[in-house]
Formats: C-alpha cells, structure tokens, sequence
C-alpha cells in the first residue's frame, strides 16, 4: 500500500487522511482533558478538520460550494467561540474555578 | 518562482534584497524620528555620533549585541524568547506584497550561448491576486507578539500592557478592513498591482453615464474616496500602536508596556516589528490612496516611451530606468507619511482606553459603513445611467 | 489520484526548471504543512498549561490556513488566517491570560482504563475513517457528473457571484447570526447599569 508513488503524488485521500487526524487529535482533547477552554479549542479543533475536508473536496472535484460551505463553518464556529467563551468567563467569575470535574455534583 | 533557472534565480535576490530593504530602512527611520521629534520639541537629538548623528544607531545595536541577555519567568522561556521573532514576521510579509515600483520588463537576450526569453518581474517579493486579503490576515498575527511578550514577561503590568494592547488591535481590525471596501468596490479587484495601474494618468470620472477628465487632478484614490483615506489613516495609527493610541508602550503608566522585561537584541528586533509595520502602513496608504508608485499626470507606458526615444536607451534599460524612478516617487510618498507619523506622535496626547474603544467601535465602524453604502449607490447611479 | 486535468496550476510557481515539478511541489507542501498541523493539535491535547495549548492551537490555524493555499483555495486560507487566527484565537488566549491559571498537575481526567479506552476507541474512528476515505474516493471522483472536460473557474469572483447569487438568504441569516452572538455576548457579561455605573 505505501508504494513510493502513493506516498510521493499526493491525492485526495491524502488530505482526507489528515483532515480524519486532527478530527481524532479534537475529540481527545474534548475527551480527556478536565480545562473547560482546552475543551472549547478541542471542539475548535474538529471544526477545522472539516473545513479542511471541505475545501480538498472543493479543489479534486473542481466544485466551489465547498468553499461556500466552509465560510459558513467558518462563521459559525467563530460565532460559538464567542458565546462559549462568554459562558466560561461568567462560570469563573462565579465558582473561581474552570475544572469541569467541580460541577459534577449539581450544586451552587 | 519561475520558469528557468535566471528567473527563480533573479525572484530569490529579489526576495531576500526586499526583506533587507525592510530592516536597513529601519535604523533610518528611528534616526529621522529622534532627529525630528528634537527638532519639534526645540532641542538637539543625536548629533555626535558621526556625521550629524547618522551613525548613532550603530553604535546603539553594538551596544545591544554586548548586553547581558535574561530571562525573567524561567517557566515561560520559551514563549519570552519566540515574541520577538513573532513580531518581525507579520511586517516582512506584509511588505513583500506591496508593489515598490513598475515591473521590469526584459527582452530576450544572449548570456553564455543561451536565449534568456522575455520576462516581466513585478517589483515586489510576491504576487497574489488577493493581495489586500493576504495583508489583512498577515497582520492579524501581530497581536500574537503583544501577547506572548506580555504573558512570557511574567510581570503584572506587562500582562496588562499586552491585553490591552490586543483588544486594541483587534478592534482597529475591523475599522481597517470596512475602510478598505470602499475604495475596493471602486478598484473592483484585490491585486496591488492592478490597483496601480488604475490610477495612472489624470482624473477620470463617470457622471451619470459620460465620462469626464480633470485634467489638472491626478487618478488617484483619495479623490475618490476622501473619507476612507481618514479612516484608513487613524486605523493605521492604532494597529501600529503609535501615538494617540500608544497605551500597549504608554511610558510613565506601564513602564514600557509589553516589551518592559525585554533588554539587547530581543529590544531592537521590537522596534524593527514596530517600524516595518509602519512602513507598511505607508505603503498601504500610498498605494491605495496615493497612486502607488505613479508620477502624477503620465502613465508608465509614456515614461518607458520617453526614455527609448529622447535617451535611446534599449528597451530592457528604459524599463529598469522607469522603474528606479518610479522607485523613487514611491519612497518619496512613503517617506512622506512616515514624517506624518512621527510629527503626529510628537504633537497629540494620547487617548485614555475607554476612550480609545470608543473611538474605534462607535465612531469608525458606522462612518465606514456609511462610506461603503454611499459608495455602492453612487457607483450604481454614476456607471449606469 | 483523480480524474486527469484537475491541476489548476498556473505555472508561474513551478520550480521546474532545477527538477521540481509541480506533483513533487505539492507533495513537500502537503507533507510539511500536514505534519506541523499534527505535531500542533498533539501540542493542544498534552500541554499542561492553557496559554501553551492556545498558542499551539493558533499555529495549527496558521498552518492549515497554508495548506487551503496549496490547494488552491486562496480567499479562504487568507480567511481562515485573519478570522480563525486572527480574531478567535485571540480572544481565546486572552481569556485564557485574564484567568491566569497556574500550570495544572490534574489537567486530564482521573483513571487508566478511562483514558486508555478513549484513545482506543479514537484509533478505532481513525482507522474506520481511514478505510471508508479509501475505498470510496475512486467511486466519488470518478462518477460521470465530476469528469467533465470544461475548466471550472475557481477564483475569487466566481465565489463572490456563488455567495451573492445561490446562498443569499443563508449569507443573510449568518448576518442576523452574528448580530444575535453579539447581543448575547454582551448580555452574558454585562455589569448592571453598564460600565460607567459607579463612577
């Protein structure tokens, strides 16, 4: 499978590959790490995975919508990141504290 | 790069004589700066060091080079040492995007028994036709400098310098690409070069569907477009954080701001960041609003036509004649601006933050987009009645 | 790889001249760019401290904005590098130093077995996706409707006139989008009275 022309000419699948890495490398963070902004970045993180499918999609299938859809992701996920961090920063102004493992107990 | 080995060759001298175009303009600047804000303020600047004070920022970076180097925060090295090199790329980039002058076209000719084609080198490190995209976003980054400074210096104050600093950037952002739209929707492309080569000649308008020639006006932008130019102008200022919105570096109330802990060489490469961003700024403005590299009146065509018929020179040398001197138009109107910047620095107070924010959100944001509306309508009735 | 002509190089940033041709160009972009991306999001997962993970997060940003430069994507990849890199990220670091966390020693959740299995169950999706991009990228690029003869244009103004022609309403909700964030943001942490309050 890894003949030197599979490796050396760089395909769509190449880029679909990397694209599934940095979904997989986001979800973990998302997963495994107890900071509530590291976990906001996580999900940042697999947005942009897409928008990577998106546009490689976009250029082998000479196909301009998928750049179109990825202004929309763009704009969305920015858009979350703002409300997302206005919640964090109103929960540490509250509890002093952004470690997800103290709100387990559905208290205060 | 290119399509033979002449051409990439030629392309990477260009880029790298570009970028040192970049730094060795800078000892200069702060030279004029300190010469002319003595001049403003009734006193002497430097004037002893070699011929009336020219060679005072050698000496300055050789004393820089001697300098003790530490580092406060030894848990945050790494982010303390990277800031300053941060803070260089955004400006070189940035630079290498803005057209210098005309490109230079060369005709075929013979070198070691070979035919060396024609070529056409445009007179900057790179061309994109998005070109004012690619500036926006490259400079951007800037504020990644402020912060990592800021948070790498592990000091209070610096950590305010540097947040205040970036929310200040990051406004002026947005002031800066609305100003942009409306001389944009004039030009009606990205390119840099394109948008020269626009404004050549003399003034010609569209009213209500005839054209008219002012012929005692050049082609420039800023007859088009005064509004944007103002805006354009004071958001420069803030996103290069010079005087009246220099409260990231406002001495005597955060030490120096962002760049207190910084001593020696990391200093002096903040600076180079600060006066390669001006220098770009300069060239933005210039050659959005100012006609670039164009002399007033003629075209480029009509100078390249001068030199081949009164001088006789060969076409290959009546283009690189033009472009040295359109060169010289070119920095002339950069300099130009510069000693606006620096006069302006010496001469208002400065704004307090609140002030500053409001400046940039409630003022700017509506006046450029009340610039772009009557712009798109104007267009819409001038060009198609 | 795909269908025939699909290269929309222009030429003019070959290196073919000294033996780098334009497939070889593409590969050490893709290669480069790729392996940063990766090596950063890595940076992301297992930083201990915050501010490290969002400077590392903003250079994955500024690395796949290059790789939507090599593909040819060049509006979005400047996009992408002055609203994703250039605005959210640094809102998010700012955060992140305005809360001023100290280095922390339980940054990842408690128990082996717990974290051993997600990042088991993470290879599994890789693998999974991994497979399914393999086998089906022949059936997708070459069905009849993609291996079309005629150049698509795929510059800047093409996308505009997509934008502003076929996806105006979706264009105009995201305006209404953004005004609604905007609201929202400020109503979440607004100070009763507004900020001159106590003055």
């Amino acid at each position: 499978m890894l003949t030197t022309d599979a490796v050396l000419s760089v395909g769509l699948n190449h880029y679909l590959f990397l694209s599934a890495l940095l979904f997989s490398v986001g979800m973990m963070t998302v997963l495994l790490r107890r900071n509530l902004i590291v976990m906001l970045m996580g999900i940042e993180l697999m947005l942009n995975a897409v928008n990577l499918s998106f546009v490689a999609f976009s250029h082998y299938t000479q196909n301009l919508n998928g750049q179109i859809m990825v202004f929309f992701v763009m704009t969305v996920a920015a858009a979350e990141a703002g409300v997302g961090l206005a919640l964090a920063v109103n929960v540490f102004k509250k509890f002093k504290e952004i470690n997800i493992q103290q709100f387990e107990k559905l208290k205060g | 790069m290119g399509s033979d080995v002449f051409e990439i060759s030629v392309n990477f001298i260009k880029l790298v004589a570009i970028f040192l175009l970049m730094v060795q303009l800078v000892p200069l600047l702060v030279w004029v700066e300190r010469r002319g804000s003595a001049y403003i303020q009734n006193r002497f600047g430097p004037n002893r060091v070699g011929p009336l004070g020219l060679t005072q920022l050698l000496a300055d970076a050789v004393k820089f080079l001697f300098k003790e180097e530490f580092i406060p925060g030894e848990g945050r090295r790494l982010i303390f040492l990277l800031a300053p090199v941060v803070a260089l790329i955004p400006g070189a980039l940035a630079f290498g995007s803005i057209p210098l002058s005309a490109p230079i076209q060369v005709e075929a000719f013979q070198w070691l028994g070979q035919t060396w084609g024609p070529y056409n080198f445009p007179f900057q490190s790179f061309q994109f036709d998005i070109g004012i995209v690619f500036v926006l976003g490259v400079s951007s980054l800037a504020a990644y400098a402020l912060l990592m400074a800021g948070y790498g210096s592990e000091n209070k104050y610096s950590l305010f310098g540097a947040l205040r600093a970036s929310a200040q950037m990051i406004s002026y952002e947005l002031a800066l690409g609305l100003s942009l739209v409306g001389i944009l929707l004039i030009y009606g492309t990205f390119d840099f070069a394109e948008m020269v080569t626009l404004q050549e000649g003399p003034l010609t308008l569209m009213l209500f569907g005839t054209e008219y020639t002012l012929s005692f006006l050049p082609n420039w932008g800023i007859f088009y477009q005064p509004l944007g130019f103002v805006i354009l102008f004071a958001a420069l200022f803030a996103e290069t954080n010079r005087l009246p919105f220099d409260l990231p570096e406002a001495e005597a109330e955060l030490v120096a701001g962002y760049h207190t802990e910084y001593g020696g060489l990391k200093m002096n490469m903040f600076y180079i960041g600060e006066y390669g961003h001006m220098l770009v700024a300069s060239g933005l403005i210039s050659t959005f609003y100012l006609g670039g590299y164009n002399l007033p009146f003629v075209t480029v065509d009509q100078i390249r036509e001068f030199f081949v018929q009164s001088q006789g020179f060969t076409l290959t040398n009546a283009s690189l004649a033009a472009s040295f001197l359109l060169h010289l138009v070119f920095m002339a109107k950069v300099f130009l601006l510069l000693w606006i910047f620096i006069w302006v620095r010496w001469t208002l107070p400065r704004f307090r933050y609140d002030q500053l924010m409001d400046l940039g959100w409630k003022t700017m944001l509506p006046w450029a987009l009340g610039n772009t509306i009557v712009t798109a309508v104007f267009i819409l009735w001038m060009r198609s009645v | 790889m795909g269908p025939g002509e699909h290269h929309c190089h222009s030429g003019v940033y070959s290196l073919d001249a000294i033996g780098i041709g334009v497939d070889m160009q593409e590969a050490i972009l893709f290669y480069i760019l790729g392996s940063l991306a990766v090596v950063c999001s890595l940076g992301v997962l297992l930083s201990k401290n915050p501010v490290s993970s969002a400077l590392y997060l903003a250079l994955t940003m500024v690395g796949l904005s290059f790789v939507f430069v090599g593909l040819d994507a060049f509006f979005i990849g400047m996009v992408q590098l002055a609203v994703y890199a250039g605005a959210v990220m640094v809102l998010i670091v700012m955060v992140v130093m305005l809360f001023d966390l100290k280095k922390e020693e339980d940054s990842f959740s408690p128990g082996f077995f717990g974290n051993g299995l997600k990042v088991i169950l993470g290879g599994f999706m890789v693998g999974a996706i991994a497979s399914v991009i393999a086998y089906s990228t022949e059936m997708i690029l070459s069905a009849p409707k993609i291996t079309q003869a005629e150049p698509v244009d795929m510059s800047v103004k093409a996308l505009a006139r997509l934008l502003f022609t076929d996806y105006v309403v979706a264009f105009e909700i995201l305006g209404v989008l953004l005004l609604l964030v905007a609201i929202g943001a400020v109503a979440l942490s607004r100070i009763p009275g507004g900020t001159h309050a106590d003055d």
